[in-house]
């Protein structure tokens, strides 16, 4: 069963044949060639499918395609702004909050809808919310604190 | 990992699902999808039709009405556990909300979906291939249940968070359909039957949850025994429902039998009496006679037992902290 959809993806509108049973994911890299979101598990336990949905952190390999209609999804490529690196991102590269890297899109996608919920959250808030995704090179404790960092900075701006 | 193929339905409305669900027998709801979609990706559900009723409006709240508190099937776990109403009346149920998998199981899954969670087994959660090692077991289709090698039986594990936190401040579930709508208790929706764990028929649609005014009186606690705190379903998790002016009390565990279970010889117990350390000690001891926890995951029938009488002492004491607050 296929059906023609618009997705809005990174603020651009697709319009796409999907598979009704084609997942976010299976969409995302295989469609339209957004590598960046990772296929980690596949069944939601791991986290390196994180995408945004109206700015919050959901699993595209748990969510149909045809479910995103309607929805603002953004993909770890829509996440720098005019070609700069997100904070996010800059204070991963900077801070050292990645080794392989594969685990990261999913990290720095939690990770900005954490910060979407709450401006200055708590060292024990951040590593609960960020406990759903898992990275097996061992590098959470810089995620934490490239995240903190982030936080500490917007809220000097702020 | 691809999912199976199946008709896709998106009702705009309950009286659309019905007519669907009625046409669809062996159709499955999809609300968050976060058990669903994971067991038809392992292809222990290959449901011919899926019906998505996030498209129904109206079925995401939270709200007090003249003291009962009503709360959407489709309110998502996360809303629950961030909800001031929910935090400072209940907030047993806000703790269990916040112990569901992890932080995007709780953004994508909802209430309902957690309420109609399948029950579980380390011999049925498991890849087609894992699977094809031994023959099919019965809840995934096949004869017999490894469990405990019987036939046509299913000794799966209810392991949902929310429903023990429900079954002690007496919650009442509202199904509808086309031809109207019913209110039941909570416990009434689970069958014991590990293949067929939920009662209700398969054309209704889980609508509201309501918690009772009368609840406010007293204070609520679940704690929660996993793994990893982090993503895990509960080893043994444990609901307490407590008025210390009362001294009444309600318990209530998952985890432990093929449905979430009401401890009533501990209730039986407590009632009455004044929480001090010997009671507690008492009561412990008693609560592991409720439940008959079989090994269907890692986790030996004696340790859950043994768990079940820690947990209630520390949900005891943790009730009995909060009422001084």
């Amino acid at each position: 069963m296929k059906k023609a959809i618009e997705l809005t993806i990174n603020g651009d509108v697709h319009e796409i044949l999907v598979a009704t049973h084609h997942t976010l994911l299976e969409v995302l890299r295989d469609q339209l060639g957004l590598m960046g979101t990772k296929r980690g598990c596949d069944l939601g336990a791991c986290g390196a499918c994180t995408v945004l949905i109206d700015g919050e952190a959901y699993l595209s390999c748990l969510m149909l395609a045809v479910d995103a209609i309607g929805k603002q999804v953004i993909t770890i490529e829509g996440l720098s702004e005019a070609g700069d690196l997100h904070p996010l991102q800059s204070a991963f590269v900077d801070l050292g909050a990645l080794q392989c890297g594969f685990c990261t899109p999913g990290m720095i996608l939690t990770a900005k809808a954490v910060l979407n919920e709450e401006k200055q959250p708590t060292e024990e808030v951040i590593k609960q919310k960020m406990a759903g995704n898992l990275c097996r090179c061992t590098g959470y404790k810089k995620v934490v604190e490239a995240i903190m960092h982030v936080a500490e900075e917007s809220g000097q701006e702020g | 990992m691809r999912l199976p193929k199946f008709k896709y339905f998106e009702p705009g409305d309950l009286k659309e699902a019905d007519s669907i669900l009625k046409s669809e027998s062996s159709a499955k709801i999809l609300a968050g999808g976060t058990d669903l979609l994971v067991n038809m990706k392992h292809r222990i559900e290959c449901p011919a039709a899926i019906v998505n009723i996030k498209r129904i409006g109206d079925l995401d709240y939270i709200r007090s009405d003249n003291g009962n508190i009503r709360i959407g099937a489709l309110t998502p776990l996360k809303r629950l556990h961030m909800s001031t109403d929910i935090k400072d009346n209940f907030p047993g149920l806000a703790q269990a909300a916040a112990a569901v998998g992890s932080y995007h199981h709780q953004v994508m899954g909802t209430l309902g979906g957690n309420i109609c969670q399948q029950n579980r087994c380390m011999f049925f959660n498991q890849s087609r291939w894992w699977r094809s090692a031994r023959p099919t077991c019965f809840k995934a289709g096949g004869e017999i249940c490894h469990v405990l090698n019987k036939k046509e039986v299913c000794y799966s594990t209810y392991c949902g968070d929310m429903a023990p936190t429900l079954m002690v401040v007496n919650a009442k579930i509202s199904l509808a359909n086309a031809e109207g709508s019913r209110e039941v208790p909570i416990q009434d929706l689970y069958t014991g039957d590990g293949k067929n764990p939920l009662s209700f028929s398969t054309n209704e649609i889980m609508t509201e949850i309501c918690i009772p005014a009368e609840e406010n009186d007293g204070v609520s606690v679940y704690i929660k025994f996993a793994n990893r705190d982090s993503i895990d379903f509960p080893i043994v998790g444990t609901a307490l429902w407590a008025s210390m002016e009362k001294k009444e009390y309600r318990v209530a565990f998952t985890a432990v039998d093929r449905k979430p279970v009401r401890a009533s010889n501990v209730e039986a117990f407590l009632n009455g009496k004044k929480l001090d350390e010997k009671v507690i000690t008492e009561a412990s001891a008693l609560a592991a006679k409720q439940a008959k926890p079989v090994k269907t995951s890692v986790y030996s029938p004696s340790h859950k037992r043994r768990m079940m009488g820690q947990l209630l002492q520390n949900a005891v004491k943790e009730a009995v902290r909060r009422s001084a607050q």
